[in-house]
């Protein structure tokens, strides 16, 4: 029998490769992106929109937020019964924000770029830098958005130099979520703490008479450094002043403190594993800090009765942060498609579909009409934590530049609240090489483009 | 039986890569250099046209989606290039330079060492554990070899899912295990090195029943006489498998290494479904950020200098490997 | 650990056969078991999912989660998805590699040692390290969200090459010179001739390739961004986000949808899958 089969490619043949490819190496320089200084949005001359035809055919990026699917293609149907001539077609272009934003920086320059696309709140500012995203506000005005109406905090969250980016979309806030059974073994009110201090006081009741562990924590990026807000800002600390990382104040400090000393000194919080809504449904953990975006979901999952509140206020007060989505026209399309891209948006955001889509998801109604109005009246009554989240979008503001405008910084800020929750690393130096990362991006990915 | 083979060995002063089914005790012998084909000369650009025509394609997609790209991803390393901005801004070796002096890259490179170390060497010795006790004359040994292979042939993202819910600490099999001993659930996804180990696991689990199979294979190639010898000699089973067995498996574990250690360093999906490189970037390797850097934070230029810097030390790596092989595997 | 069987003296067989039972029925428990999880997960309800201590069996085994997961995402579309581009992919790739193979071991070309080596080095070339170039090129022409954007670029076939290659080597003279000596061309040597008497090989090669390419994920994640145009893996991971609250039941309902139909196919082609799997590190 001779069966030796041999490999035959030896080291010298690689090398000789290898040298192959160095000496043609430059001829590769002829392909990809061109050289110089950013493009930039502004640089992109306005559009008279009078006189234009709307295109025919438009197409919308989405990741259907809160298992929205069937609502937003109900709203397309409306839309296409009032506009026969242009046909929306819904993509499910990602399981999530950072997916469809992967997708839609891709697919710049080809021809598969959609003319709406979701613009969360940390990545709409990369849209634009990028020059991939078309400012709004003189296509609102042409086709008369009545954007006074829209939720002052949430509009102007897509605001910069003098411009707004996209209009608000899906759009939460953290809220306070509490186990009403744990609650009433406890001995306590039937409400949300007011302050951090009293959680405080009430945590060690939770605990003993309760039976869990009073509060349940979320890690992971696009969350942790969201809900830390709440704790930053109630302390009268913030990421960042515009462009300039304000993580090693005294306040800011005392506020990583405070929720390491939740974890560590005090052990009335718990990080979850996977998921800390589904660990509070289960009735793990006697409350947590969780999207209004998961409301109906929570309701469903949970076997207890769930109660609302406000997010538990710091020394400086109440302090809510805003998130969610907005949705953005693409710059890279032509004007008669942007223009029916901007038809369909102006739709999707007024006040009856607003209100359509808020009470079937439990995403903010992001108009004050929509607010008031009687669909969400219905919801409110049927559904009073719904209430809360809506009061509470009044206290709310925008995010800090150094988590949202900046590439990688939310995951920086991730990774430096995980050490200080999962390894009790000192506050100051998880922040410190946080900032500095965040600075270094800034500098690289960010302020060439400004 | 004469065959093509023996006709061209003396051509290839090589490595073998693969395992010999039946060489143990038949070395090579150089034959005169001889060709097959053209026994009749015919013109020979017809014989080259026709090449061109059955290799040519294939080439011809290897160098518009292989190599060409690879030298392209050298030059984007040079750039700082946003993915999906129109325009780069050459910064000759900054991306390289940025990858050396981050504090993180530290952290990233040793991750991508256990991953790799645990995933290669790991695999290796349990696959040859399995496939020793396969190659047993056990009843039930057919089903389980079909067993033991039956998750490399799954999707790793399913695998992934599917771990993700075994590992809960709260609603998971092991969880229920450990506790069952009395031993609380380690915390899998809040540590990052007990995430790193969980991730090591459940890629073993995928992928340690093809390692099994390739070593069961090579092991029933071992002649038995060979065997029945060292044990009339006396030796005892764990030293002529020490002695004899191992030596054999030589070209197959240096086969093994190889391939595994490819495919660990490519391995994306399991990391994608379970951790996402997390907790703390305690699952992050070279690999996973490629892919964070390049597709999720848009940093096309830095990404292409961390997959330059990767392609380089794998390419040194199998250089050293075959020339380990080389020095230490005759047959 | 168990020592192998190597003519073991019989006073010692007992022990060693209740061990060799016990790390068989060991090994086999750690591979089942998650199979087994995730199978009655499928069937489970919330609360019987969100309990402490676990509950290991369902109270019923009714298909409400694999409505709900049918329902959330188009499975029908990824796995048509998958079932194309798996098809068309493997069976080009396996084309590929038997003509280039081929040409390899039986025709005359003055760079053909360069040309294989060309070919085989490409196995050294991890696919995230041409992701971004390749992305941009087929993002250029067009192929975003096409069956050839997915299939194309991993078109090429470095490994079953070297296989076929490999096996060539072995074949008898014999056949090849009655082919030649019957005036067939190449191209009817190859289909007439090789092929048939390579048929196990051709078997295993494209079993390897159909797995490879039914799995394949991240190249497909990257070039599809709509959901009727996913395959398998990426649809899958839909299920994994969309919600606001981690659902097992259903996720673990489109985990089974995902694996059963490739557990079914490898139990039912295990020998040839096997033989596969094995030739890809054993030939002769």
């Amino acid at each position: 029998m001779t069966a030796t089969p041999t490999f035959t490619i030896n080291r010298r043949q690689i090398l000789k490769l290898a040298a192959v490819f160095g000496a043609t190496a430059t001829l590769a320089a002829c392909s990809g992106p061109s050289l110089g200084a950013g493009a930039g949005a502004a640089s992109r001359a306005a559009t008279d929109w009078t006189g234009i035809v709307p295109a025919k055919e438009i197409t919308w990026w989405s990741n259907h937020p809160g298992t929205s699917k069937l609502i937003e293609q109900e709203i397309i149907k409306r839309f296409q019964a009032e506009n026969p001539e242009i046909t929306v077609t819904l993509v499910t272009a990602g399981a999530n924000y950072d997916e469809i934003a992967q997708k839609f920086q891709a697919a710049s320059g080809t021809n598969s770029v959609p003319d709406l696309v979701l613009a969360s709140d940390v990545w709409w500012f990369r849209y634009m830098i990028n020059g991939q995203v078309l400012p709004l506000d003189d296509l609102a005005k042409h086709l008369e958005f009545d954007t006074d109406d829209f939720n002052k905090t949430l509009y102007d969250d897509y605001t910069f130099t003098g411009n707004h980016w996209a209009i608000p979309y899906a759009r939460s806030t953290p809220l306070f979520y509490y186990n009403k059974a744990v609650w009433a073994k406890a001995g306590l009110p039937d409400r949300a703490p007011k302050t951090w201090a009293e959680f405080d006081e009430w945590a060690p009741k939770i605990a003993a008479d309760g039976g869990v562990t009073p509060l349940g924590l979320g890690k992971g990026a696009s969350w942790a450094a969201w809900w830390f807000c709440n704790m930053l800002w109630g302390q009268g600390g913030a990421y960042s002043d515009e462009w300039t990382m304000t993580l090693d104040t005294p306040e800011a400090i005392a506020a990583a403190d405070y929720l390491q000393s939740l974890i560590y000194e005090r052990k009335v919080a718990t990080v979850a594993a996977v998921d800390q809504v589904a660990d509070f449904g289960a009735g793990l953990t006697g409350c947590i800090m969780g999207s209004t975006g998961s409301l109906t979901g929570i309701l469903k999952a949970a076997t207890f009765e769930v109660g609302t509140g406000f997010l538990p206020e710091g020394p400086e007060g109440q302090a809510c942060p805003t998130g969610g989505t907005g949705v953005a026209i693409a710059a890279d399309r032509t004007p008669e498609q942007q223009l029916a891209a901007g038809m369909f948006l102006k739709f999707l955001t007024n006040s009856e579909n607003t209100a359509y889509f808020s009470s079937n998801t439990g995403y903010m109604p992001v108009r004050t009409s929509a607010r008031d109005g009687e669909t969400m009246t219905q919801v409110y009554a049927e559904f009073p934590q719904f209430r809360t989240a809506v009061d509470q979008l009044e206290t709310t503001r925008s995010q800090d530049w150094g988590r949202v405008f900046v590439p990688n910084a939310d995951k920086e800020l991730t990774t430096a609240l995980e050490k200080i929750m999962l390894q009790q690393t000192a506050p100051a130096e998880a922040f410190a090489v946080a900032s500095t990362a965040i600075a270094t991006s800034f500098d690289e990915n960010v302020s060439p483009y400004l | 039986m004469r065959t093509i083979e023996d006709l061209q060995r003396d051509t290839d002063s090589a490595v073998a890569v693969a395992a010999p089914n039946g060489a143990v005790g038949a070395p090579l012998t150089p034959a005169p250099p001889r060709t097959f084909t053209p026994r009749r000369k015919k013109k020979p650009w017809k014989s080259w046209l026709l090449f061109l025509l059955f290799a040519g394609p294939n080439v011809a997609l290897l160098i518009v989606f292989t190599y060409k790209p690879l030298l392209q991803s050298l030059y984007y390393s040079t750039l700082q290039w946003n993915l999906g901005s129109a325009s780069a801004i050459p910064v000759g070796l900054g991306n390289y330079v940025a990858w050396f002096t981050d504090p993180g890259t530290a952290r990233v490179v040793t991750v991508t060492l256990i991953f790799t170390v645990a995933t290669v060497g790991g695999g290796m010795v349990i696959g040859l554990v399995f496939a020793v006790l396969l190659n047993r004359k056990l009843h039930g040994r057919g089903a389980a070899r079909t067993i033991v292979v039956a998750p490399y042939v799954l999707s790793g993202v399913a695998v992934g899912l599917l771990w993700l819910f075994v590992f809960d600490p709260n609603f998971g099999i092991t969880a229920a295990l450990l506790d069952a001993i009395g031993v609380a659930s380690p915390p899998w996804y809040n540590d990052p090195h007990w995430a790193l180990v969980m991730v090591i696991i459940v890629y073993l689990w995928k992928n340690v029943g093809y390692v099994a199979l390739i070593y069961l294979a090579a092991l029933q190639s071992v002649p038995r006489d060979l065997l029945e010898a060292a044990s009339l000699d006396g030796a005892s089973p764990v030293r002529a498998f020490r002695n004899i067995v191992l030596p054999l498996l030589g070209p197959t574990t240096f086969f093994l290494s190889i391939t595994t250690l490819l495919s660990s360093l490519q391995s994306f999906d399991i990391i994608q479904a379970m951790t996402r490189g997390g907790p703390l970037e305690g699952t992050t390797t070279m690999m996973y950020q490629i892919y964070q850097e390049g597709f999720q934070a848009g940093r096309a230029g830095y990404s292409s200098a961390v997959a330059t810097i990767l392609f380089a030390v794998l390419l040194v790596v199998t250089l050293i490997q075959m020339k380990y092989v080389e020095k230490r595997v005759h047959y | 650990m168990a020592t192998p069987s190597l003519s073991t003296p019989t006073r010692r067989r007992k022990p060693l056969q209740l061990g060799g039972y016990l790390g068989l029925a060991v090994a086999i428990a750690i591979m089942i078991l998650p199979l087994v999880w995730m199978f009655l997960a499928g069937f489970k309800e919330r609360d019987e999912i969100y309990t402490v201590p676990i509950q290991w069996l369902p109270e019923a085994y009714d298909l409400s989660n694999y409505a709900a997961a049918l329902a959330a995402v188009p499975f029908g579309s990824f796995f048509l998805n998958s079932t194309i581009t798996t098809v068309i992919g493997a069976g080009l790739k396996l084309l590929l590699g038997l003509t280039t193979a081929y040409a390899v071991v039986f025709l005359e070309f003055p760079f053909k040692k360069f040309v294989f080596g060309l070919v085989i080095f490409a196995l050294l070339v991890p696919q995230q390290i041409v992701m971004i170039p390749n992305f941009t090129l087929v993002a250029s022409l067009g192929w975003i969200n096409t069956y050839q954007g997915i299939i194309v670029p991993g078109l090429a076939s470095a490994f079953g090459t070297f296989l076929f290659r490999q096996h060539f080597l072995t074949l008898p003279i014999s056949i090849l010179e009655a082919a030649a000596l019957d005036g067939a061309s190449h191209w009817t040597r190859l289909w007439r001739f090789i092929v048939p008497i390579s048929a196990p090989t051709i078997a295993a090669v494209a079993l390897v390739s159909i797995v490879s390419e039914w799995n394949e994920y991240l190249w497909p994640l990257l070039v599809v961004d709509r959901s009727d145009m996913m395959t398998l893996p990426v649809g899958l991971m839909l299920l994994q986000n969309n919600d606001g609250v981690t659902n097992w039941g259903v996720l673990m309902a489109g985990t089974v949808l995902v694996t059963v139909p490739v557990l079914i196919a490898f139990f039912a082609l295990q020998k040839k899958i096997i033989a596969g799997l094995t030739a890809g590190g054993v030939t002769g």
